[in-house]
């Protein structure tokens, strides 16, 4: 028995090293994202094609903005995908990033229950501020991420314009993830505002249908930071540069304008970098 | 209490433990029982407790087979005694709580039983915290406190000091006097069976001998 | 580095200030471990007690099982639990996903192998001694289950606190079955891996000192009687 244990482990061993030697080429990078890059399949897409492209190999750690804008500032990611782009620009003002570039695009759509109890869908088919208030002048239960995400951040500005401050027992601040915010709005029969992506991804298995799209204040711009290398030794400025040219390069930008097509018949992203 | 044996057999895997095809133990005497060990004294005096009831054939207790009533007329103390971890004290009259007995009697005679074996010192000390000798004379006032019809002993002396020995011995032959009571006492030392027992019984391989 | 020190310099003002969101979260994770690991001592304390002093066939198998479940990671639980309770699950018209009564649930099904396991073992180690002790001393079988919780009473607290040990520290299953919803469900650990992935310290500190505080006085409990012999 201990023998077997001991012949599965050492091979387990020798393929690990295998699996790694393969794609050792160059020092890998390390890309601090946010979830929605992540939950929506965007970057399981895209990262092996890189890979294949340079060689360079990519670790993801998805976290909310803030963390991953924290991340930068410690020098312990080389590159960032983020979307807050005030945040962004301040930043890179502070010498935390190199550059920034556009990426890409995409959209915000508040959801809620498929009997929709309020009708905003029938009254704001694409009026986010005019729903958000009939939200809460009625107490409908609303789902926030509350985890000062880039998300989260749109979602505070929109109410911000609506001139709400969100607040009582029918504004749940989840602190979670937007795959997690989905279903407890889903259980909850709430209302919440998500990506498209995200939510076109899990739609199968949640109680929640679009309400709203479509607005200007819905749109979500995707900036892409390397960080400043002179933070630390650690930091592999080369492949960060790399991956950020090919993320804006013509091949980066038509991959990101196919993906979810096959899927859900629609581009989740838009493409946008110049 | 008279006891008698019949067709007691006890295996353990294929192996006789016991095998007595009849034995009778007579009511109001001391009889010990002795042997090496291994030859099944400890498992005799355990399936006469009616802890153990794993045999096969019969024993019956003035003629009767084992019932609540007999099991609560006789007691055991074991060879390595088990003190609750409260004070002597509580550890003595638990048997005359359990058989709702007055408070003010218990007191005495918990008081009465501690002069006797001559632990009145101990009264408050915890259970669990005395010595070995300590513990078995505890133990032997805790059975004797409510005046079983029969008393089974494990050994109730070994690896104690002589002083101690001297009190037990004579507080079991009190016991015996002045009840009437009758005592079944497992020993590996011939001497103390020979002072103290009116029979003694010889274990070998599980069957009695002479 | 700066970050480290500034964070303890905040963790410590949310104390002393006696910051209501923090002692809210703190009085939720104290209420819902309390209570699953009182549901779970009640009924399966005097389970393990029987179970470890009855020979049934089986036995042997039985104590593995309990033995095995004993390690059962929170997060299998919560998830067991999520999906019976959410909408589409059995028990979705029970209406409590995301509740701290589901979170009192899951945590309840977390400790019971624990509790079980632990007393079923103290129960087969020293309650069989006690409980022939009571039967030679003319007591019945209540007697000796009553002599047997008495006896082992300080062990049966430890093994008490080990179980409230384990379900005020376990993060998977409130994560899942809570849904760390601010106000409603948000516990000590649930709030500290929040504040982490938002790389907001101060509070993450302040709640982690509390934790410690906790784990630091049960331990220190069970210690001081455990030497206590």
């Amino acid at each position: 028995m201990k023998k077997v244990f001991l012949t599965v482990l050492s091979l387990l061993l020798v393929l690990s090293m295998l699996v790694g030697c393969t794609k050792a080429n160059k020092e890998p990078i390390i890309l601090s994202t946010t979830t929605s890059t992540q939950d929506s399949g965007l970057l399981d897409f895209l990262l092996p094609i890189f890979t294949e492209d340079t060689g360079i190999e990519v670790k993801t750690v998805a976290v909310g903005t803030g963390k991953a804008l924290q991340m930068g500032r410690d020098g312990e990611a080389d590159i960032l995908l983020v979307h807050a782009k005030s945040d962004e620009l301040t930043f890179v003002d502070e010498g935390h990033g190199t550059e920034r570039h556009d990426v890409m695009y995409n959209d915000y759509i508040l959801v809620g229950p498929a009997d929709d109890t309020l009708g905003l869908k029938a009254q704001f088919p694409n009026d986010i501020v005019g729903g958000l208030k009939a939200i809460s002048e009625n107490g409908a239960i609303f789902v926030s991420r509350g985890d000062d995400s880039g998300t989260h951040k749109k979602e505070l500005s929109i109410w911000k314009v609506a001139e709400i401050e969100p607040k009582g027992d029918w504004y749940l601040s989840a602190g979670a993830g937007m795959g997690e915010v989905l279903r407890i709005a889903s259980e909850k029969q709430g209302y919440t505002i998500s990506d498209r992506a995200t939510y076109l991804s899990q739609k199968d298995n949640l109680d929640l249908e679009i309400i709203i799209e479509g607005d200007n204040n819905l749109f979500n711009q995707y900036g892409i930071i390397p960080v400043n290398p002179d933070k630390n030794d650690n930091i592999n400025h080369e492949g960060a540069m790399e991956f950020m040219n090919w993320m804006i390069s013509e091949k980066g930008q038509a991959l990101i304008k196919e993906f979810g097509v096959e899927e859900f018949g629609q581009s989740l992203f838009t493409p946008n970098a110049n | 209490m008279e006891l008698y044996i019949e067709n007691l057999h006890k295996k353990y895997d294929d192996k006789t433990i016991l095998d007595i095809p009849r034995l009778k133990i007579q009511e109001g005497k001391i009889t010990g029982i002795t042997g090496l060990n291994g030859s099944g004294k400890s498992t005799l005096l355990n399936i006469i407790g009616g802890i153990d009831k794993e045999f096969e054939g019969s024993i019956r207790y003035n003629g009767k087979l084992l019932n609540k009533e007999i099991a609560t007329n006789m007691t055991y103390v074991f060879q390595k005694p088990y003190l609750f971890r409260r004070k002597v004290y509580d550890n003595i009259a638990y048997p005359l709580k359990l058989r709702k007995v007055n408070k003010d009697r218990i007191e005495k005679a918990v008081q009465e039983i501690l002069e006797r074996l001559e632990i009145t010192d101990l009264v408050n000390k915890k259970g669990h915290k005395l010595s070995g000798g300590e513990s078995q004379k505890v133990a032997l006032a805790r059975a004797l406190i409510f005046e079983p019809k029969l008393l089974l002993l494990d050994e109730p002396t070994s690896n104690i000091d002589p002083e101690s020995i001297k009190v037990l011995e004579r507080e079991i032959v009190r016991f015996n006097k002045e009840t009437n009571g009758t005592v079944l006492i497992v020993t590996h030392n011939l001497n103390q069976a020979k002072r103290i027992c009116d029979d003694i019984i010889y274990l070998s391989f599980g069957r009695v001998g002479n | 580095m700066d970050y480290i020190f500034q964070g303890f310099i905040e963790a410590l003002k949310l104390l002393i200030s006696f910051d209501p969101e923090v002692f809210k979260i703190i009085i939720l994770s104290l209420f819902v471990s309390t209570t699953a690991t009182i549901l779970a001592s009640l009924i399966f304390i005097p389970i393990g007690i029987y179970l470890g002093l009855k020979k049934f066939r089986g036995k042997r198998i039985i104590s593995r099982i309990i033995y095995t479940s004993m390690s059962v990671p929170s997060v299998i639980v919560g998830l067991v639990v999520a999906i019976l309770l959410s909408r589409r699950g059995p028990l979705g018209h029970l209406d409590i996903m995301y509740t701290p009564k589901a979170m009192i649930i899951a945590q309840t099904l977390l400790v019971i192998p624990l509790i079980l396991g632990l007393t079923y073992n103290l129960a087969k180690n020293r309650g069989t001694i006690i409980e022939k002790v009571a039967f030679t001393l003319g007591g019945n079988s209540i007697d000796s289950i009553i002599l047997i919780i008495r006896e082992l009473k300080v062990d049966i607290l430890v093994n008490v606190a080990t179980s409230f040990s384990r379900a005020i520290s376990e993060v998977g299953a409130v994560m899942i079955v809570g849904g760390n919803i601010k106000g409603h469900t948000r516990v000590i650990t649930t709030t500290i891996s929040m504040m982490n992935s938002m790389g907001d310290y101060p509070m993450a500190i302040a709640l982690g000192i509390i934790l410690l505080i906790i784990s630091f006085g049960i331990n220190s409990f069970i210690y001081s009687y455990s030497q206590e012999d």
